[in-house]
């Protein structure tokens, strides 16, 4: 007996609608790598590999024959096709040709003027052109009068591609590459990309923007926004902290160190961070002699010498004369990638696991492996390292502030994966301040992992654009370029309360009370501040006698450097101890605060509170207000 | 609102001789000028408080309510999802089956669909499957405390898969669902109905819930169902009159591997399933029976019937007793025609279902 047809099974329906939203990516595309990231259905931003498998993925476009190679495989084209590989080619988009520097040495294809248009940088590349088809529609079209195709009178066409010369401008150029960003991305999601924000560097005058924002519409992509680097890096940051700590020992409001160290430059900005509203304390500085190239350089002429003691060929490397060792150049370089990468991922700290390069037919058909420890490479880095810490020096000292203001560095770029750069900073460093390298969140794909975080950050942003509902264009626009929104005025110093206190305490020397700090210093206005904290009442029976009393103040932080005498540690230095004579002196520095302007007291009775073994405490709410004319409002409650 | 920050100093108390200053008057330092980068959600929420000209109160309540509005659309987004498949509680009486036992479990108990059961669609049951397997699969217990190799539940989840999704398998398991025998056992009365005080919505309270469940065996579709009390004549006999049957389990023989045996099964499991069919079908006839002598509907027919007939005697008094007489005899007579055919199809049709169930699970 049938049953098809006339089961009551399946009578229950469930309505379907479809969800409209929308599919936003992020970008990151330096000069030298590029990343693409994608929200997951849990709401976080991972960093997807193209279909070569690379998260990183170079950018590179190389014409070989009949064929364009982008990406990863173009690198490989740098050994012998390096005529027809275009590396470096964002940092000349919005530049004129005259521009330029022109004593650069270079591996690739040389950056020429543009025949057609004036002072326009442009790449010459060889190609080959499909063949044209045999025959010409006009000559297939004849017919002999028994209707069969006639003879054709034209040379019957080379059946082999014709090779010929494209001329591109790096704007052509990036229209390549992002293109087949997009394709990698949609090829992932498995639908198409509605938007993307791109991260630029901070220091693209408009100009450049421009033309990067042009080269990315003609490729296809929906540009959200062009977001500059440290914003993403340090949004992408911010909302992991709040993910995954919570309220931690990291608040909302510090001073962040942004060191993008990338391949070919190193990006230094100082953000004051004021509950999730980033701007540049100082002007981010940007150094093109020191980057993960420099870093090559020094291991490049490490490993030539290795391979000349090895196998008794010379090789000179960095900078090469010779084609063979511009070839032996190239292929090291590449074998370099994997190296690094290597030394970044080991986990055994200084003169842990080594780190092999292995290249074959390097020169003369002599292929080579050598292997380098972590202390042998952070000997050749060092320069680099140490180099990066000035410059952040300088940064600080620029906007008049001290290493010990810095509460959190966060590295992005290539290069800043290398453990050896966060020792080196760590000196430096405040003993509490956080860095990726701290909280173990770099290795693995961890959250701040400097390689991919630009990117993460960027398709966060994307998400906050895209969610932006259609109605508000005015909102919208607050995100674009030149908005006048992003202008605000900051607080020029820290506002908090003092709960005087008859004794002095340590920590609190010339305040004689407790400080609270309720909003910094370069706090964007309108601001607001919550707290809440427990007071102590002392052993008072009395209601009325339990009193709370605070002042208001603004303040001066300074720094305070004293010299100390280190402790001698007797137990350790034992053996060595006729080595270490003399006693070692260290400065020690340390945030102060100095009474500026007296704003107010007040004085409350605690009517409610707990007693807390024989001493009555309280719990008090202090809110801050400023609102943008310099209104300060402060609220207490006894709660 | 916005975020509270608990610090953790607890300042000591006052000096005694600590007095409130007056204020100087002063006010904070000047601003200086910053640029903000356009990022993240806090500067959202400064554009937003800038272009609509909120307050920090204003903001918040605004943030709420959007948040507030993007949960019911995920919650929305999420029932779309699985069709409405949910998820149910396991009991522990559940998660303790016995695979060994599994012809007398209840598999929609087992996928978590006993909300829906006979009603659940094909899809419905994949998705619930999945569900249960991507939570009880054994690989996924591997690792943890106790016996990893306790997979009892998963293969109750098998077997239930098994059942729900053969079309044959599935039916003969609802007809002996173990949950509407728990109901079966419970059918209004006469009582409840002539006793309540509003016998009306009582009827239809107490026996709409028994005419849809019955029905799920039917074989006529759409299959009527009780109706509202203002239906209209026809409307009332059609629910009551549709047959509705139901097929009941055979004790699987395909285990067995003697021809004799297997035919002796095969005679007991026949005579079982026509006593059961037998008894299904009186318990249906019964239902149906009191469900007919307590329907306000019949009563309000039976009395507009009545009105019908009066009011015409009445607008025809000119009209011979003879003629009147006549024509009652002939209305009898036409419904004394019309009850016996409708007897004898009730009969037929009763007995169509008997053979019909009987061919059916043979």
């Amino acid at each position: 007996m049938s049953l098809n047809g006339q089961i009551p099974n399946g009578s229950a329906q469930a309505p379907i609608e479809l969800t409209s939203s929308q599919t936003v990516i992020g970008i990151n595309f330096g000069n030298s790598f590029a990343s693409i990231a994608v929200l997951t259905k849990e709401g976080l931003a991972e960093c997807i590999a193209n279909e070569d498998g690379e998260r990183q993925i170079a950018c590179a476009i190389s014409f070989h024959g009949e064929e364009t190679y982008i990406g990863n495989e173009a690198k490989q084209q740098l050994i012998k096709n390096s005529a027809n590989t275009i590396i470096g080619f964002r940092n000349l988009l919005g530049k004129r040709f005259s521009e330029l520097p022109k004593d650069r040495p270079t591996s690739s294809a040389p950056v020429i003027q543009h025949p057609d248009s004036p002072d326009t940088p442009a790449y010459r590349v060889k190609v080959l052109q499909p063949a044209p088809s045999p025959l010409s529609p006009a000559a297939s079209a004849l017919t002999t009068k028994t209707n069969t195709p006639a003879a054709s009178q034209v040379a019957t066409p080379r059946s082999e591609p014709i090779p010929a010369e494209r001329v591109l401008t790096p704007a052509d150029v990036t229209t390549l590459f992002l293109r087949s960003l997009l394709q990698s991305a949609e090829a992932f999601l498995g639908k198409k990309v509605d938007g993307a924000v791109l991260t630029v560097p901070g220091w693209f005058v408009p100009a450049q923007l421009d033309a990067l924002q042009e080269a990315a519409e003609a490729a296809g992509i929906r540009v959200l926004q062009l977001l500059e680097d440290p914003g993403a890096a340090a949004f992408c940051a911010a909302s992991n902290t709040a993910n995954v700590t919570g309220n931690s020992a990291i608040g909302p409001d510090r001073t962040q160190l942004v060191v993008d160290l990338g391949a070919s430059s190193l990006a230094l900005s100082l953000l004051a961070v004021r509950q999730g509203l980033f701007h540049h304390l100082t002007p981010p500085s940007h150094h093109t002699e020191l980057g993960g190239d420099t870093i090559d350089d020094r291991l490049l002429k490490f490993f030539a010498k290795d391979f000349t003691k090895k196998t008794s060929v010379p090789l000179k490397v960095a900078p090469a004369t010779e084609v063979l060792d511009l070839r032996a150049e190239a292929r090291l370089r590449l074998a370099l990638l994997h190296t690094k990468r290597t030394i970044a991922a080991s986990v055994g700290g200084v003169g842990g696991s080594a780190a092999t390069c292995a290249v074959e037919s390097l020169k003369d058909g002599l292929d080579y492996t050598g292997t380098i420890n972590r202390l042998r490479f952070d000997m050749e880095a060092a320069p680099i390292y140490s180099g990066v810490a000035a410059r952040a020096g300088e940064l600080l000292q620029r906007a008049g502030l001290d290493w010990i203001h810095v509460d959190e560095v966060i590295y992005t770029g290539g290069s800043a994966c290398l453990p050896g750069l966060d020792a080196a900073l760590a000196v430096h460093l405040r003993e509490d301040a956080f860095t990726p390298f701290l909280t173990g969140t770099v290795s693995g794909g961890g959250v701040g992992d400097p390689t991919t975080i630009l990117a993460r950050g960027a398709a966060l942003q994307a998400r906050i654009l895209a969610e932006i509902s259609g109605a508000d264009e005015q909102v919208r626009q607050g995100f674009g370029r030149g908005s006048e929104l992003v202008d605000v005025k900051a607080t020029a110093r820290t506002i908090g309360v003092l709960f005087p206190e008859a004794a002095t305490r340590e920590g609190t020397e010339g305040l004689h009370g407790q400080w609270i700090g309720g909003i910094q210093t370069e706090t964007p206005v309108p601001a607001r501040r919550t707290y809440i904290l427990e007071v102590d009442l002392g052993e008072g029976a009395e209601v009325g006698e339990r009193h709370v009393g605070l002042e208001v103040w603004e303040v001066k932080e300074g720094i305070k450097i004293e010299k100390v005498k280190l402790p001698k540690e007797d137990e350790d230095d034992a053996q060595d101890e006729d080595e270490e004579e003399e006693e070692e002196e260290i400065e020690v520095k340390e945030k102060v605060i100095k009474k500026e302007s007296y704003l107010g007291a007040l004085s409350l009775v605690a009517k409610e509170g707990r007693k807390e073994g024989n001493r009555w405490r309280t719990s008090i709410e202090i809110r801050f207000l400023i609102d943008s004319n310099g209104k300060l409002e402060s609220i207490f409650l006894i709660v | 609102m916005g975020d509270i920050i608990t610090l953790p100093v607890v300042p000591l108390p006052l000096p005694k001789d600590w007095k409130q200053k007056p204020s100087q008057g002063k006010s904070i330092s000047s601003f200086v000028k910053r640029k903000v980068i356009p990022v993240g959600p806090a500067y959202l929420a400064h554009v937003r408080r800038v272009v609509h000209d909120l307050s920090f109160e204003e903001h918040d309540k605004h943030i709420e309510e959007e948040q507030k509005r993007r949960r019911d659309l995920e919650q929305e987004a999420d029932e779309e999802d699985d069709l409405g498949v949910g998820d149910e509680e396991e009991t522990e009486d559940l998660l303790s089956l016995d695979p060994k036992e599994w012809k007398k479990q209840d598999n929609y108990a087992v996928l978590g669909l006993s909300h829906l059961r006979y009603r659940a669609t094909p899809e419905q049951i994949k998705i619930a499957h999945r569900k249960k397997v991507l939570k009880h699969h054994p690989d996924k217990k591997a690792g943890t405390v106790g016996d990893s190799n306790d997979d009892a539940f998963f293969k109750c989840i098998q077997k239930a898969n098994d059942v729900l999704t053969h079309p044959e398998k599935r039916r003969q398991f609802d007809s002996v669902d173990p949950y509407y025998d728990l109901l079966e056992a419970d059918v209004p009365t006469a009582q409840q109905v002539t006793k309540a005080k509003n016998p009306n919505s009582v009827f239809f309270r107490l026996f709409a819930p028994v005419f849809e469940r019955e029905a799920r065996f039917s074989r006529k579709e759409p299959v009527p169902l009780l109706g509202e009390y203002a239906d209209p004549k026809e409307k009332v006999e059609a629910s009551m009159t549709s047959g509705t049957i139901s097929t009941v389990g055979a004790v699987s023989n395909t285990l067995i591997k003697n021809r004799d045996d297997k035919r002796y099964t095969e005679k007991k499991n026949k005579a079982e399933r026509a006593r059961r069919k037998k008894e299904d079908t009186a318990r249906l006839r019964n239902i149906v029976d009191v469900a007919l002598s307590v329907d306000p509907r019949i009563k309000r027919i039976k009395q507009e019937e009545k009105e019908a007939r009066e009011a015409k005697r009445k607008n025809k008094p000119g009209a011979g007793v003879k003629e009147e007489a006549d024509k009652v005899a002939k209305a009898e007579a036409k419904k004394a025609k019309a009850a016996a055919a409708n007897a004898a199809k009730k009969a037929r049709r009763v007995a169509r279902a008997e053979t019909g169930g009987t061919a059916e699970t043979s």
